[in-house]
Protein backbone atom coordinates (compact mmCIF):
# COMPACT_ATOMS: atom_id res chain seq x y z
CA UNK A 1 0.00 0.00 0.00
CA UNK A 2 1.63 3.87 -0.78
CA UNK A 3 1.15 6.09 1.58
CA UNK A 4 -0.84 9.28 -0.04
CA UNK A 5 0.62 11.88 -1.57
CA UNK A 6 -0.59 14.14 1.50
CA UNK A 7 1.53 12.69 4.06
CA UNK A 8 4.83 12.34 2.42
CA UNK A 9 4.84 16.16 1.64
CA UNK A 10 4.53 16.98 5.19
CA UNK A 11 7.60 14.77 6.50
CA UNK A 12 9.51 16.97 3.99
CA UNK A 13 8.58 19.98 5.49
CA UNK A 14 9.19 18.35 8.45
CA UNK A 15 12.72 17.47 7.67
CA UNK A 16 13.45 20.60 6.39
CA UNK A 17 12.45 22.72 9.15
CA UNK A 18 14.56 20.29 11.54
CA UNK A 19 17.91 20.51 9.70
CA UNK A 20 17.10 24.51 9.44
CA UNK A 21 16.72 24.48 13.81
CA UNK A 22 20.03 22.26 13.35
CA UNK A 23 22.43 24.52 11.01
CA UNK A 24 21.44 27.91 13.35
CA UNK A 25 22.19 25.80 16.45
CA UNK A 26 25.86 25.13 15.35
CA UNK A 27 26.40 28.67 14.23
CA UNK A 28 26.06 29.87 17.27
CA UNK A 29 28.49 28.19 18.80
CA UNK A 30 30.31 31.22 21.49
CA UNK A 31 33.38 31.18 19.87
CA UNK A 32 35.16 33.84 22.18
CA UNK A 33 36.52 31.63 24.86
CA UNK A 34 38.31 29.83 21.91
CA UNK A 35 39.22 33.27 20.20
CA UNK A 36 40.87 34.18 23.64
CA UNK A 37 42.97 30.91 24.69
CA UNK A 38 44.30 30.76 20.77
CA UNK A 39 45.57 34.31 20.99
CA UNK A 40 47.13 33.37 24.71
CA UNK A 41 48.66 30.49 23.38
CA UNK A 42 49.72 32.66 19.83
CA UNK A 43 51.18 35.35 22.21
CA UNK A 44 53.13 33.33 24.80
CA UNK A 45 54.81 31.09 21.42
CA UNK A 46 55.76 34.30 19.73
CA UNK A 47 57.09 35.52 23.14
CA UNK A 48 59.34 32.46 23.64
CA UNK A 49 60.49 31.75 20.26
CA UNK A 50 64.17 33.03 19.43
CA UNK A 51 63.74 33.79 15.97
CA UNK A 52 67.61 35.11 15.06
CA UNK A 53 69.46 32.00 15.58
CA UNK A 54 72.75 33.36 16.55
CA UNK A 55 75.25 33.11 13.83
CA UNK A 56 78.51 31.37 13.62
CA UNK A 57 82.73 31.55 12.53
CA UNK A 58 83.83 28.65 12.11
CA UNK A 59 87.51 28.69 13.17
CA UNK A 60 90.10 25.41 11.90
CA UNK A 61 93.14 25.71 14.29
CA UNK A 62 95.70 23.01 13.35
CA UNK A 63 96.22 19.26 15.03
CA UNK A 64 98.90 19.12 17.59
CA UNK A 65 101.76 18.19 16.56
CA UNK A 66 103.01 14.85 16.75
CA UNK A 67 105.72 14.06 19.29
CA UNK A 68 108.64 13.29 17.06
CA UNK A 69 107.63 16.06 14.38
CA UNK A 70 107.45 18.43 17.49
CA UNK A 71 110.87 19.81 17.39
CA UNK A 72 110.50 20.23 13.29
CA UNK A 73 108.80 23.76 13.91
CA UNK A 74 108.16 25.09 10.10
CA UNK A 75 109.84 28.08 9.11
CA UNK A 76 108.30 30.67 7.88
CA UNK A 77 110.28 33.61 6.02
CA UNK A 78 110.53 36.62 8.16
CA UNK A 79 109.40 39.18 4.87
CA UNK A 80 106.41 37.14 4.76
CA UNK A 81 104.95 37.44 8.09
CA UNK A 82 102.77 40.14 9.36
CA UNK A 83 101.92 41.13 12.94
CA UNK A 84 99.09 42.73 14.45
CA UNK A 85 98.75 43.52 17.79
CA UNK A 86 95.71 44.00 19.44
CA UNK A 87 95.33 47.05 21.09
CA UNK A 88 91.85 48.24 22.50
CA UNK A 89 90.59 50.46 19.96
CA UNK A 90 92.92 50.39 17.13
CA UNK A 91 95.87 47.42 15.60
CA UNK A 92 99.42 48.31 15.56
CA UNK A 93 100.55 46.15 12.20
CA UNK A 94 104.41 45.56 10.95
CA UNK A 95 105.86 43.36 8.21
CA UNK A 96 108.82 41.34 9.59
CA UNK A 97 109.85 40.41 13.23
CA UNK A 98 113.26 42.08 13.47
CA UNK A 99 113.52 45.73 13.21
CA UNK A 100 109.82 46.25 12.23
CA UNK A 101 108.30 49.73 11.80
CA UNK A 102 104.65 49.43 13.30
CA UNK A 103 101.87 51.25 12.17
CA UNK A 104 98.38 52.00 13.53
CA UNK A 105 95.16 51.30 11.81
CA UNK A 106 91.65 51.12 13.41
CA UNK A 107 90.16 47.97 13.58
CA UNK A 108 87.42 48.66 11.04
CA UNK A 109 90.37 49.07 8.01
CA UNK A 110 92.23 46.03 8.83
CA UNK A 111 90.37 44.40 5.98
CA UNK A 112 91.32 46.02 2.49
CA UNK A 113 94.70 46.50 4.13
CA UNK A 114 94.76 42.74 4.67
CA UNK A 115 93.41 41.62 1.37
CA UNK A 116 96.26 44.55 -0.23
CA UNK A 117 98.97 42.37 1.61
CA UNK A 118 97.69 39.02 0.83
CA UNK A 119 97.56 39.97 -3.08
CA UNK A 120 101.12 41.33 -3.00
CA UNK A 121 102.79 38.76 -1.07
CA UNK A 122 102.53 35.03 -1.68
CA UNK A 123 102.27 32.98 1.21
CA UNK A 124 101.39 35.39 4.19
CA UNK A 125 101.19 34.52 7.10
CA UNK A 126 99.37 36.48 10.01
CA UNK A 127 100.41 36.16 13.21
CA UNK A 128 97.90 37.83 16.02
CA UNK A 129 99.22 39.08 19.24
CA UNK A 130 97.03 39.65 21.69
CA UNK A 131 97.88 41.79 24.76
CA UNK A 132 96.68 40.72 27.83
CA UNK A 133 94.28 43.54 27.91
CA UNK A 134 93.15 42.63 24.44
CA UNK A 135 89.41 41.73 24.61
CA UNK A 136 87.97 38.40 22.82
CA UNK A 137 85.87 40.92 20.68
CA UNK A 138 88.76 42.37 19.18
CA UNK A 139 90.59 38.79 18.39
CA UNK A 140 87.01 37.97 16.62
CA UNK A 141 87.20 41.06 14.41
CA UNK A 142 90.45 40.33 13.43
CA UNK A 143 89.44 36.48 12.27
CA UNK A 144 86.27 38.43 10.68
CA UNK A 145 89.04 40.50 8.62
CA UNK A 146 91.02 37.43 8.28
CA UNK A 147 88.22 35.34 6.82
CA UNK A 148 86.81 37.96 4.42
CA UNK A 149 90.32 38.70 3.00
CA UNK A 150 91.08 34.84 1.78
CA UNK A 151 94.19 34.64 4.51
CA UNK A 152 94.60 30.95 4.93
CA UNK A 153 97.50 31.45 7.10
CA UNK A 154 97.05 32.85 10.47
CA UNK A 155 98.53 31.86 14.07
CA UNK A 156 97.78 33.33 17.63
CA UNK A 157 100.85 33.46 18.70
CA UNK A 158 102.96 35.15 21.80
CA UNK A 159 104.10 38.49 22.30
CA UNK A 160 108.14 39.69 21.12
CA UNK A 161 110.07 41.84 23.17
CA UNK A 162 109.14 44.65 20.81
CA UNK A 163 105.24 44.40 21.44
CA UNK A 164 105.69 44.50 25.10
CA UNK A 165 107.40 47.43 24.35
CA UNK A 166 104.43 48.87 22.19
CA UNK A 167 102.21 48.10 25.23
CA UNK A 168 103.72 49.62 27.64
CA UNK A 169 104.68 52.78 25.47
CA UNK A 170 100.93 52.97 24.31
CA UNK A 171 99.92 52.81 28.00
CA UNK A 172 102.61 55.76 28.85
CA UNK A 173 100.14 57.48 26.03
CA UNK A 174 97.30 57.09 27.06
CA UNK B 1 12.14 48.50 10.39
CA UNK B 2 14.87 46.44 8.22
CA UNK B 3 16.91 49.49 8.81
CA UNK B 4 16.58 48.24 12.78
CA UNK B 5 17.14 44.57 12.19
CA UNK B 6 20.53 45.10 10.40
CA UNK B 7 21.31 46.77 13.51
CA UNK B 8 20.60 44.44 15.56
CA UNK B 9 22.65 42.22 13.47
CA UNK B 10 25.64 44.16 13.61
CA UNK B 11 27.22 42.93 16.78
CA UNK B 12 27.22 39.31 15.45
CA UNK B 13 30.82 39.03 14.16
CA UNK B 14 31.34 36.01 12.21
CA UNK B 15 34.36 34.48 14.44
CA UNK B 16 35.94 31.36 12.64
CA UNK B 17 38.44 33.07 10.35
CA UNK B 18 39.58 34.73 12.66
CA UNK B 19 39.86 31.50 14.86
CA UNK B 20 41.09 29.70 11.70
CA UNK B 21 43.87 32.17 11.29
CA UNK B 22 44.73 32.33 15.32
CA UNK B 23 45.08 28.26 15.49
CA UNK B 24 47.32 28.78 12.06
CA UNK B 25 49.68 30.74 13.69
CA UNK B 26 49.52 28.97 16.90
CA UNK B 27 50.43 25.39 15.08
CA UNK B 28 53.07 27.85 13.11
CA UNK B 29 54.83 28.89 16.21
CA UNK B 30 54.45 25.66 18.29
CA UNK B 31 56.20 24.04 15.24
CA UNK B 32 59.20 25.95 15.08
CA UNK B 33 59.60 27.10 18.36
CA UNK B 34 63.39 26.53 20.30
CA UNK B 35 63.01 27.60 23.75
CA UNK B 36 65.15 30.06 24.61
CA UNK B 37 67.66 28.29 26.91
CA UNK B 38 68.69 30.06 30.00
CA UNK B 39 71.93 31.40 30.39
CA UNK B 40 74.03 31.39 33.35
CA UNK B 41 75.71 34.68 32.40
CA UNK B 42 74.87 37.73 30.49
CA UNK B 43 76.75 37.37 27.32
CA UNK B 44 76.92 40.58 24.70
CA UNK B 45 78.32 38.34 21.53
CA UNK B 46 80.93 39.98 19.11
CA UNK B 47 79.82 41.07 15.72
CA UNK B 48 80.97 39.72 12.98
CA UNK B 49 79.88 39.07 9.06
CA UNK B 50 80.19 35.87 8.71
CA UNK B 51 76.52 33.67 8.08
CA UNK B 52 76.83 30.71 9.08
CA UNK B 53 74.14 28.98 11.36
CA UNK B 54 75.33 27.46 14.24
CA UNK B 55 74.02 23.58 14.11
CA UNK B 56 70.57 23.26 15.81
CA UNK B 57 71.74 19.63 17.26
CA UNK B 58 74.55 17.82 18.57
CA UNK B 59 75.78 21.27 19.47
CA UNK B 60 78.27 21.39 22.41
CA UNK B 61 78.50 24.85 23.79
CA UNK B 62 81.50 26.31 25.49
CA UNK B 63 80.49 30.07 27.19
CA UNK B 64 82.95 32.41 28.79
CA UNK B 65 81.89 35.19 30.65
CA UNK B 66 83.51 38.89 30.88
CA UNK B 67 85.25 37.51 33.97
CA UNK B 68 86.35 34.34 32.43
CA UNK B 69 84.18 31.99 33.67
CA UNK B 70 83.57 29.07 31.78
CA UNK B 71 80.39 27.86 31.28
CA UNK B 72 79.46 24.27 29.24
CA UNK B 73 75.84 22.94 28.04
CA UNK B 74 75.06 20.24 26.09
CA UNK B 75 71.85 20.41 23.82
CA UNK B 76 70.63 17.01 24.64
CA UNK B 77 70.01 14.91 27.85
CA UNK B 78 71.27 11.95 27.24
CA UNK B 79 74.56 13.18 26.39
CA UNK B 80 74.88 15.08 29.33
CA UNK B 81 73.78 12.41 31.39
CA UNK B 82 76.60 9.99 29.80
CA UNK B 83 79.16 12.83 29.95
CA UNK B 84 78.73 13.40 33.51
CA UNK B 85 79.05 9.49 34.35
CA UNK B 86 82.08 9.76 32.68
CA UNK B 87 83.54 12.43 34.60
CA UNK B 88 82.22 11.14 37.79
CA UNK B 89 83.44 7.74 36.77
CA UNK B 90 87.29 9.74 36.20
CA UNK B 91 86.95 11.48 39.46
CA UNK B 92 85.49 9.24 42.01
CA UNK B 93 82.57 11.31 42.12
CA UNK B 94 79.23 9.28 43.72
CA UNK B 95 75.92 10.71 43.11
CA UNK B 96 73.11 9.65 43.38
CA UNK B 97 70.35 8.59 40.47
CA UNK B 98 68.30 11.25 41.12
CA UNK B 99 71.02 13.82 41.07
CA UNK B 100 72.20 12.15 37.51
CA UNK B 101 68.73 12.76 36.15
CA UNK B 102 68.64 16.52 38.09
CA UNK B 103 72.40 17.07 36.06
CA UNK B 104 70.61 15.91 32.94
CA UNK B 105 67.65 19.07 33.28
CA UNK B 106 70.71 21.57 33.44
CA UNK B 107 70.82 23.32 29.98
CA UNK B 108 74.58 24.32 31.39
CA UNK B 109 76.23 24.87 34.30
CA UNK B 110 79.39 26.03 35.37
CA UNK B 111 80.70 24.89 38.96
CA UNK B 112 83.96 23.04 40.05
CA UNK B 113 83.55 19.30 40.63
CA UNK B 114 83.89 19.50 44.19
CA UNK B 115 80.82 21.83 44.20
CA UNK B 116 78.86 20.09 41.56
CA UNK B 117 76.77 17.86 43.73
CA UNK B 118 76.00 20.71 45.62
CA UNK B 119 74.76 22.64 43.15
CA UNK B 120 72.83 19.71 41.29
CA UNK B 121 71.02 18.61 44.51
CA UNK B 122 69.40 22.31 45.08
CA UNK B 123 66.39 23.68 44.41
CA UNK B 124 65.57 25.47 41.05
CA UNK B 125 65.29 28.79 42.06
CA UNK B 126 68.15 28.70 44.42
CA UNK B 127 70.12 27.38 41.65
CA UNK B 128 69.54 30.64 39.59
CA UNK B 129 71.24 32.61 42.53
CA UNK B 130 73.88 30.11 43.22
CA UNK B 131 77.10 32.54 42.51
CA UNK B 132 78.83 29.50 39.92
CA UNK B 133 82.50 29.82 39.65
CA UNK B 134 82.84 28.25 36.55
CA UNK B 135 84.49 25.52 35.55
CA UNK B 136 88.40 25.53 36.12
CA UNK B 137 90.68 25.46 33.07
CA UNK B 138 93.81 25.96 34.68
CA UNK B 139 96.73 23.66 33.91
CA UNK B 140 96.77 21.98 37.53
CA UNK B 141 93.31 21.73 37.66
CA UNK B 142 92.08 21.34 34.27
CA UNK B 143 88.69 19.74 34.34
CA UNK B 144 87.52 21.30 31.05
CA UNK B 145 89.39 18.77 29.44
CA UNK B 146 87.45 16.01 31.22
CA UNK B 147 83.91 17.32 31.02
CA UNK B 148 84.56 17.34 26.91
CA UNK B 149 86.07 13.69 26.72
CA UNK B 150 83.13 13.15 28.34
CA UNK B 151 81.15 14.49 25.74
CA UNK B 152 82.56 13.79 23.23
CA UNK B 153 82.36 9.62 24.54
CA UNK B 154 78.54 10.90 25.00
CA UNK B 155 78.21 11.56 21.15
CA UNK B 156 80.82 11.33 18.51
CA UNK B 157 79.06 13.82 16.34
CA UNK B 158 79.14 16.92 18.64
CA UNK B 159 80.10 20.08 17.21
CA UNK B 160 82.09 22.77 19.51
CA UNK B 161 80.47 26.14 19.90
CA UNK B 162 82.46 28.96 21.96
CA UNK B 163 80.24 31.80 23.25
CA UNK B 164 82.54 34.48 24.62
CA UNK B 165 81.36 37.69 25.53
CA UNK B 166 82.88 40.92 23.25
CA UNK B 167 85.07 41.93 27.04
CA UNK B 168 86.17 38.19 27.40
CA UNK B 169 89.59 38.76 28.09
CA UNK B 170 91.84 36.72 25.05
CA UNK B 171 93.68 34.25 27.17
CA UNK B 172 90.67 32.97 28.74
CA UNK B 173 89.31 32.30 25.43
CA UNK B 174 93.09 31.23 24.43
CA UNK B 175 93.25 28.89 26.72
CA UNK B 176 89.89 26.91 25.85
CA UNK B 177 91.26 27.20 22.08
CA UNK B 178 94.28 25.12 23.47
CA UNK B 179 92.48 22.65 25.46
CA UNK B 180 90.63 22.20 22.40
CA UNK B 181 93.25 21.73 20.09
CA UNK B 182 95.10 19.05 22.88
CA UNK B 183 92.08 17.08 22.00
CA UNK B 184 92.26 17.35 18.93
CA UNK B 185 88.71 19.26 18.55
CA UNK B 186 90.10 21.46 15.47
CA UNK B 187 87.33 22.48 13.99
CA UNK B 188 84.55 24.48 15.77
CA UNK B 189 83.02 27.33 15.70
CA UNK B 190 82.86 30.96 17.59
CA UNK B 191 79.20 32.40 18.03
CA UNK B 192 78.81 35.81 16.71
CA UNK B 193 76.13 38.22 15.85
CA UNK B 194 75.55 39.83 11.98
CA UNK B 195 77.01 42.83 12.08
CA UNK B 196 74.83 46.16 11.48
CA UNK B 197 75.97 48.03 9.53
CA UNK B 198 78.63 50.23 10.44
CA UNK B 199 77.51 53.80 8.82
Amino acid sequence: MLPELDDIQVEKVNQRESENKANKRAVNVDMNPMVDLAFLLLTFFMLATTFSKPQAMELLIPAKPKEELAEKEMAVKESKTVSLVLLASEVKWYRGITDPDAQSLPYAELEPLLTSLNENTEGLVVLIKPLESSSYGNLVDVLDALNYSNIQRYAISELSPFDLDMEVQTEADE
Amino acid sequence: MPRLRSIKKLPKLDMNPMVDMAFLLVTFFMMTTTFKADMPAEIVIPFSKAELKIPDKDLCMITIDKEGRVFLGLDNKFDRKQMLGYVAQQNGLQLSVDDAERFSLLSSFGVPLEELTAFVSLEKTERKLYPQSGIPTNVNNDQLRNWLIGSRLANPNLRFAINGDQETPVYAVKRVFDILQDLNITRFNLITDTEKDAS
